[in-house]
């Protein structure tokens, strides 16, 4: 008889990598998320009075006294309004192109779905550019309605109108999922007992969504709470823009500016963990499920009126106006030479690249009469020096954080999954969705304070200072997206058979050799698919890149925004506006062509992957015969090319 | 070859008993089948043996190794114990190849000792010593290509399990399971998702492939068809207590008590309710379906009191070691099915004049001259055979009858049991007391 193995005595080097990996995760938990943050929670409470003698409620009786509640009354007005506007719009959008038989639906789709390539600050600077007093929309508004305010597109209204459109692009994803998971036959059964379509609307439809418009409307408010980039550029005093004010701020300016931006940031942050707390509990309410054994497709449904038929689609057109608008306006003025886009002039004779590729200078009088040349002031998108920078440091710190959340969060789900029935296993994945509470401006603000010093856990060093600052970021990257690669990566676990694994494990594998060669491979497409959409995100990302404002971590929408503030000023910069639109368009390419790769090359099924997989090996078999390779040089080519 | 023995073995999740106090030998070159309805602990049973699931006390040894004693500590990890393990979904790798799936496990196996012949089999001499040792790619290849000739699938090594149809599926996970040489193979309901005509076929080739392997085969399922015609011996479990462990046919002609009567046997065994004594010649005087009066006589002679002693002593000694499972339902005995017209409920406390009588359908005969009266209640021929339902006063009685034989509903017939296959089961525990004859006057 063979001498028993006792498992509870053996201690290998999964162990071993176990201790190792545990104390990282503790030592980046703790360093990168948690005494960051609590400093800057402490921090509201450790100013000293004039005398020098601590004063832990100094910053809040300011705070009462003078115009900064104005601050927080701003976000939560805009909140609220957002709620009603987006979910407005967004159940018209999904309605019209889901549920409602409407022409043309598939365009209109199209042109709703735009804010998922065009977004942030892009889109923010392209309604701008449309619609302010000079804008071409607003001439044309005037010319239709000549008592229009020329500066209707200022402020509150400028804020609420653009963010309306920027923000449906949720309620385009998920609320269309939902509305096409409805079964069909529940609807038929509706009208079969004589249900009117809108009472069907109204008492079948509307219920099965309630959970999905009711998650969007929570994350809707969030969104407005923290609204940073159309506030900041349309001129609209909400918190976010304030706390980036403040901490640039120095107490030479004004009072306890570095604390009353903290105090911000945690009272946004407390606003949105009660919003996660809601949502939480409405969640685990339960929703409503279908009982269906076989769903039937929904069949969309003719508005029967005629009169409420054209009004429909007359409303659906007039969204996809508004939608389409700004894309096809910036993409024809960033084919326009300088002088037409700052006149907002557009000139069918004048097409040019030099909004993309120029880099001419520019010839002016001054004052005197005399002939000047500013070397390379009419420059594009890849001919100048400073956009072209913005953009590899962008390419480059996205990708970093994003590949890093990635390999994070599939380590910490696969352990949460290996160890779900367990405490630790729950604290891991708690610990990772712990950025989720807090605003995205607090966890960037907190590092920008509490790294602007030399800290002992990063070997002493002052992450804030030069070049370093460009490590923050990376980090704050990374950190923001955790939350989200662990719902998604998560969900990609789940789907795993459980006894895929079990197989392996029976067959002889070792976890790691189960992780590697069973678990990895089913969940890549997934774990691409979030690196391509937080790539996407961070790529054109303004809120984080705007907290850390530094010269040497200066991000494409840092560039783009300075575009804006500097054109033409000391005859630099001519085409700014142009080689903005240029960069939006470019911006728009990269956002269409990840998004194709994830949802439509990634989308494929396992087995249309491997028929690709299949034509390609024979193609290249055929292609070997051809040139007279021998069997074993064909068979490597075919290595070589999976 | 390999034996194993469960000895004490519990599985409980919080306060739930999914396997309580199993003791269970699996003799070599068994043909096992773990048979019970869903949820009853089976599969529990067959993951803890694989290492899969890990009991919460017991002992399992196989092959007189001592895998897990939850006393000495001993658990010896799933990819260690060299079990092969089926499972219902199959759980191919999709990323992987037919090859790739095949070969999957011997590139884990590292031993010394090692060796494969020409034929492709894999020979274990750990007391040779040596190094331990990897197959090389050669060898692998020698392997899969004996299974996969055994379960002939030699054709679609390069195909994707996703590119399989569902019984070429099965095979290549047989032939997964079968290349590492494991010294025991666990099923789990490997043929419930064949269509009905495959898993016929499917039954057959297993049953060869346990002749050809000489392994020893633990096959769960809940399908009772499938476990009497592929198992050696059945391992019925309810509600995560083993109620009987026995050869099929033992299982069927000597069900332990009502539940194992009633959980094997397609159509199921009629029960009737039954009121009488024991005689003084040992058969049992009865009253059984209202109105008629039968004689139950005992194969082997039985003693009602001291058999009713022995049973609660066995009862007294169970329910001390057995604890209360899930809102205690165990101790809820079995509600044996009485098939009516008209569901009257009998709140009546038994005592032990109560019996229940089973007849199987077969021993239920279609006569002119039999005792009982009564009229077709529905009728369903298959051509092979008919199952016919019978009305006798407020209770349906179900006869199979050999042939394609067309009956109308509401047609008066006659019926009488016959055989010696009757069983007797006392009503105040539900166990059996005797198998016979019943003969109706």
């Amino acid at each position: 008889m063979q001498a028993p193995i006792v498992s509870k005595q053996k201690y290998d080097l999964g162990k071993l990598w176990g201790i190792f990996g545990g104390v990282l995760f503790m030592y980046l938990f703790l360093g990168f998320m948690v005494i960051p943050c609590f400093n800057t929670l402490t921090s509201v409470f450790r100013e000293t009075d004039a005398a020098g003698n601590p004063d832990p409620f100094a910053v809040i009786r300011f705070f009462f006294a003078g115009n900064m509640p104005l601050f927080l009354w701003n976000s939560i007005k805009l909140a609220v309004c957002l709620v009603v506007t987006v979910n407005v719009v967004g159940i018209s959008i999904v309605l019209l192109t889901e549920y409602f038989d409407i022409k043309g639906a598939k365009i209109l789709r199209l042109g709703y779905m735009t804010t998922l390539i065009y977004s942030g600050v892009a889109l923010v600077t392209g309604y701008q550019f449309l619609y302010d007093q000079n804008g071409l929309m607003t001439k044309w508004l005037i010319e239709i309605f000549p008592g229009l305010n020329r500066q209707w597109f200022t402020g509150f209204n400028a804020v609420l109108f653009t963010m309306t459109f920027a923000c449906t692009s949720n309620h385009a994803l998920f609320l269309r999922n939902a509305i096409r998971g409805i079964d069909y036959n529940t609807v038929e059964a509706a009208r079969n007992l004589g249900a009117k379509p809108f009472k069907v609307l109204l008492k079948v439809v509307m219920p099965t969504l309630l959970p999905t418009l009711f998650s969007l409307t929570v994350m809707t408010f969030i969104t407005g709470l923290c609204a940073m980039s159309a506030p900041t550029l349309l001129g609209f005093n909400s918190i976010n823009p304030e706390i980036v004010r403040l901490a640039g701020s120095s107490a030479a300016d004004e009072s306890f500016p570095q604390a009353r931006a903290a105090l911000l940031s945690v009272i946004l942050a407390m606003c949105t963990i009660a919003l996660l707390l809601v949502l939480n509990h409405y969640e685990s309410k339960g929703h409503y499920l279908s009982v269906s054994k076989t769903k039937a497709k929904l069949v969309k449904q003719k508005i029967q009126n005629p009169v409420t038929n054209v009004l429909a689609h007359i409303y659906a057109y007039l969204l996809f106006i508004i939608y389409m608008t700004p894309v096809v306006m910036i993409i024809v003025f960033s084919f326009q030479n300088w002088g037409n886009v700052r006149n907002k002039v557009l000139d069918m004779s004048s097409w040019t690249l030099s909004n993309y590729f120029g880099n001419q200078d520019y010839v002016y009088q001054n004052w005197k009469g005399r002939e000047m040349v500013s070397k390379g002031a009419i420059s594009g998108v890849f001919g100048n020096e400073k956009t072209l920078g913005g953009i590899r440091l962008s390419f480059i710190m996205s990708a970093i954080a994003a590949a890093l959340a990635c390999v994070v969060v599939v380590i910490a789900v696969n352990y949460i999954f290996r160890h779900k029935k367990k405490k630790r296993g729950k604290l891991v994945e708690a610990c990772m969705l712990f950025p989720w509470l807090l605003p995205t401006i607090l966890i960037c603000y907190s590092y920008r304070t509490f790294f602007n010093s030399n800290v002992f856990y990063v070997f002493g060093q002052n992450l804030y200072m030069r070049e370093n600052v460009r490590i923050l970021i990376v980090m704050a990257y990374m950190v923001v997206k955790l939350p989200f690669a662990v719902r998604m990566i998560k969900a990609a676990f789940y789907a795993i058979d459980e006894e895929l694994e079990d197989a392996a494990r029976n067959l002889g594998a070792s976890p790691m050799i189960t992780f590697l060669r069973v678990k990895l491979p089913i969940v890549l497409p997934s774990v691409l698919a979030v690196f391509a959409l937080n790539f996407n995100a961070l790529f054109s990302e303004y809120d984080m890149g705007a907290t850390f404002k530094k010269a040497e971590g200066t991000t494409y929408a840092m560039v783009i925004q300075s575009m804006c503030e500097d054109e033409g000023r000391n005859n630099v910069n001519m085409n700014a506006s142009g080689r903005r639109c240029a960069s939006t368009v470019f911006i728009m390419i990269i956002s269409g062509l990840i998004l194709y790769l994830v949802y439509g090359v990634g989308a494929r099924d396992l087995g249309e992957r491997l028929a690709i997989r299949e034509r390609r090996r024979k193609r290249l078999q055929k292609i070997g015969r051809r040139l007279g390779l021998s069997h074993a040089a064909a068979e490597d080519a075919e290595v070589r090319i999976d | 070859m390999a034996r194993i023995e469960l000895t004490h073995v519990t599985k409980r999740w919080g306060g739930f008993y999914a396997v309580d106090d199993l003791d269970l030998l699996i003799e070599d070159n068994a043909f096992v089948t773990l048979l019970g309805p869903s949820g009853c602990g089976k599969t529990t049973t067959l993951r803890m043996i694989a290492g899969l699931e890990t009991p919460t006390t017991g002992k399992i040894t196989i092959d007189g190794v001592t895998v897990f004693d939850s006393d000495a500590g001993i658990n010896v990890p799933a990819n260690k114990r060299r079990v092969g393990f089926l499972f219902q979904n199959y759980a191919l790798w999709p990323n992987m190849t037919v090859f790739q799936n095949i070969a999957f496990g011997l590139s884990n196996i590292k031993e010394p000792g090692l060796s494969v012949t020409p034929e492709g089999e894999i020979v274990r001499n750990p007391d040779a010593g040596g190094t331990p040792r990897k197959l090389t790619k050669e060898e692998i290849k020698s392997i899969v290509a004996r299974v996969s000739a055994i379960v002939k699938i030699q054709p679609f090594m390069d195909r994707y399990p996703g590119e399989l149809s569902g019984g070429q599926q099965q095979r290549v996970a047989i032939a997964r399971t079968l290349a590492p040489g494991p010294k025991v193979l666990f099923m789990d309901e490997p043929l419930s998702n064949l269509d009905a005509k495959l898993r016929l076929e499917m039954r057959s080739e297993l049953q060869r492939l346990h002749l050809s392997t000489g392994s020893t085969f633990v096959y769960v399922t809940h399908d009772q068809m499938e476990a009497m015609t592929l198992a050696t011996k059945i391992c019925l479990i309810s509600n995560g207590v083993l109620q009987q462990y026995d050869a099929p046919l033992t299982v069927y002609n000597r069900p332990s008590n009502t539940f194992v009567a009633d959980f094997v046997g397609n159509p199921a065994i009629n029960f009737m309710n039954a009121r009488g004594s024991q005689q003084a010649d040992g058969s049992f005087s009865l009253r059984l379906l209202e109105n008629y009066d039968a004689v139950f006589t005992p194969a082997e002679p039985v003693q009602t009191e001291s058999w009713y002693a022995q049973a609660e002593k066995e009862i007294a000694e169970f329910d001390a070691k057995v604890r209360p499972a899930e809102k205690t339902n165990k101790d809820v005995p079995f509600n044996y099915p009485i098939a009516m017209v008209n569901d009257v409920p009998d709140s009546r406390e038994p005592d032990r004049e109560d019996w229940v009588v089973g007849v199987r359908p077969e021993f239920v005969h279609i006569c002119e001259d039999g005792p009982i009266e009564g009229e077709v209640f529905s009728a369903m021929p298959t051509g092979m055979e008919t199952t016919v339902r019978i009305r006798v006063g407020n209770f349906l009685l179900t006869s199979v009858v050999f042939g394609g034989i067309t009956y109308r509903i509401g047609e008066k017939i006659r019926i009488r049991f016959t055989g010696s296959g009757a069983t007797l089961f006392s009503r105040v525990n539900g166990r059996l007391v005797a198998t016979g004859t019943v003969e109706v006057k």
